[in-house]
């Protein structure tokens, strides 16, 4: 549970964040803050590194320049702030990145024995607690590669779930599965808005974006262009690259 | 077909499989039964050399010269320089119970109910413990006999498990060195992983035991055995390091990111989402190894110690044994392929176990 104290500290502010592969400049003067309890969706072209951004924020890649702030702490290469903050940030990936070789309870449980130490019987409760609330507890004993890939994305977000996480991440959770098993995703992801989880989405589901963000950002070639509310940011649009953008993926 | 009672697909007749693979066209019969009659023919000849127009005991031996079949007096008559080699023979029980108590070891620590590291730990220093107390003695008013002395199966057996205990480990460690994420670590863990494959096993073998003696200083030189099982077992490290690591290799980057995202070590994501998947990945390769391995045992005999082909030599080497080679031969042979199959048939097993759920 969030400290009192805690809830008027940004769950995340990025400052003149920049980042490059090699020479290749992927992130450009990035400024960013989410608020604690906040939805942010993230979209933009393929390439223009939303992926990069999401993934700075749990430090599964490096910035070069600027700072990144967690729930107030700094991400520097102080291993224990890490560590803190990857306590605290859960990420739910677009490929799943389910552990194959363990059950589906077993996936859930696993950092719940290792990094939180519970007892084999607590973490076994926590996790059937967060099956269920994704309505999957009845596939537990089952090895991921014997569900659908809703099923699967949906216990990923169960795992990451069973660590109380602060501020969830999402990069592209519905973009690999068919597409009469995306919905089942994005409702638990709706319900879990409702709840009030921090959430910081990419996403090109723009009905999802309507429905639970506050607010919509848009990036291309590294750069956050536009930013706005779902409403102002779909209805009218500023930027010339952003129509063109939401032309695209709203023509078929 | 909407009326069909079933959902089962159509079964599909075994003879009618056989027909369609084995005798299809003229040449294709003609093929299948040359290839049969051939198989039938070697069967049925070395059964009847082996079983039916045998010699079985030391007395019937002069029989053997009239006899078509083979001589396994000399089997009866030698079988223990060829289990146990030059140790003493009033002692010969201490040399079996030690193999009994290694192999029971090996096989428990095949079953996974022991797959922990505290359980396996203490399982192989009880084994090690154990084997060594029954050959070595010096203990519990047993004659202390040392390896010189030591040999046959015994010391085969003790040799492969020695080496595969300490070379697992390692060889873990040096795959993970090798990927390490430190340029330096990387390459060094590379040189030493290169430069001990580019050597042949013999001249390891041959450094451990004649050379390092005038390198190491004295109370670190330990026993010629000792130093030979150190030489091979990083020798065989090296090996399973680079099949370990093709194993890494295969597995896709986001598993580790999603250890890293649930806040998990370095250590627990190696041992609880890399390394079983890299076991699992090369697998077949890992158990290729081990094969090799207890074949490579015999290699030891160059560097004078009695292991079971070396015994074996011995054992048709007086008198009037020299003639009934083939029969020790086929003897050890049958021993090699009882362990190595046994080995081979386990590692099937486990692909099969760790296959659950991969599809
Ligand atoms: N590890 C990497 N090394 C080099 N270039 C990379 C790496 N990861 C991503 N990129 C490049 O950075 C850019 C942004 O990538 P990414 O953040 O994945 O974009 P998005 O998620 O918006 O599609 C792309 O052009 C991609 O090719
Ligand atoms: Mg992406």
């Amino acid at each position: 549970m969030v400290d009192q104290s805690n809830s008027d500290i940004p769950a995340v502010t990025m400052t003149q964040v920049n980042k490059w592969y090699g020479d290749f400049h992927v992130l450009k003067d990035i400024n960013l803050q989410v608020a604690d309890g906040e939805k942010v969706v993230v979209c933009g072209p393929s390439g223009s590194g939303k992926s990069t951004l999401i993934r700075c924020i749990c430090k599964l890649e490096d910035h070069q320049r600027g700072t990144i702030n967690v729930l107030g702490t700094e991400l520097n290469d102080n291993i224990a702030n890490i560590d803190e903050i990857r306590r605290e940030v859960g990420m739910v990936f677009q490929q799943f990145n389910l552990f194959p070789h363990m059950t589906v309870l077993e996936n859930c449980t696993l950092a719940l024995t290792l990094v939180r130490k519970k007892s084999r019987k607590e973490a076994d409760a926590i996790a059937m607690q967060f099956l269920k609330k994704v309505r999957i507890p009845e596939q537990s004993t089952k090895y991921p590669g014997e569900l659908s890939g809703g099923q699967q994305q949906r216990v990923a977000i169960a795992r990451s779930l069973c660590m109380n996480p602060e501020i969830l991440l999402f990069d592209e959770p519905t973009s690999a599965l068919d597409p009469e098993m995306i919905s089942e995703v994005l409702d638990v992801m709706v319900a879990l808005a409702e709840e009030g989880m921090t959430m910081v989405c990419v996403t090109h589901e723009m009905g999802f974006a309507r429905r639970v963000a506050d607010r919509v950002i848009f990036m291309d070639e590294g750069e956050i262009v536009e930013q706005n509310s779902p409403q102002e940011f779909f209805d009218n649009p500023e930027n010339e690259r952003t129509k063109l953008f939401l032309s695209q993926i709203l023509q078929h | 077909m909407a009326n069909t009672p079933t959902t089962l697909p159509p079964t599909i007749p075994l003879t009618h499989t056989i027909k369609q693979n084995l005798f299809s066209s003229p040449f294709n019969t003609l093929v299948t039964l040359l290839t049969a009659a051939f198989f039938i023919t070697i069967t049925y000849k070395f059964v009847d050399w082996a079983f039916i127009s045998s010699i079985w005991s030391t007395e019937d031996e002069p029989l053997c010269k009239e006899a078509t079949g083979a001589c396994w007096s000399v089997i009866d008559a030698r079988h223990r320089i060829i289990f146990f080699g030059l140790f003493p023979y009033e002692e010969h029980w201490r040399s079996t119970l030690a193999c009994v108590v290694m192999i029971a070891t090996i096989i428990a620590s095949c079953v996974p109910w022991f797959w922990s590291t505290a359980k396996l730990s203490t399982l192989w220093l009880l084994g090690f413990c154990t084997f060594y107390i029954l050959m070595h003695g010096g203990l519990f008013g047993l004659s202390v006999i040392t390896p010189e002395r030591w040999g046959g199966l015994a010391l085969t057996i003790f040799i492969f498990a020695a080496v595969s205990i300490i070379g697992m480990p390692l060889s873990i460690v040096l795959a993970l060195g090798r990927r390490s994420k430190l340029p330096v670590i990387a390459r060094l863990f590379g040189l030493f992983i290169d430069f001990f494959r580019s050597l042949p096993l013999l001249t390891i073998l041959f450094t451990a035991a004649v050379i390092t003696p005038f390198l190491l200083p004295g109370w670190l030189q330990g026993d010629k055995l000792y130093r030979v099982i150190a030489g091979f077992a990083i020798f065989f490290a090296c090996y399973q390091a680079e099949n370990i690591r093709a194993g890494l290799q295969a597995i896709p980057p986001g598993q580790d990111e999603a250890g890293l995202t649930l806040g998990l070590s370095y250590m627990q994501r190696v041992t609880r989402i890399q390394l079983p998947q890299a076991f699992r990945n090369s697998l077949p390769a890992i158990v290729n190894q081990f094969v090799i391995t207890f074949k490579e045992t015999s290699i030891v005999t160059i560097v004078g110690f009695f292991e079971i082909l070396a015994s074996g030599s011995a054992a048709f080497g007086t008198g009037k044994w020299t003639v009934y080679y083939i029969e020790v031969y086929v003897f050890i042979a049958a021993i090699y392929f009882i362990f190595v199959f046994s080995l081979s048939r386990y590692g099937a097993y486990l692909e099969r176990k760790l296959r659950v759920g991969h599809g």
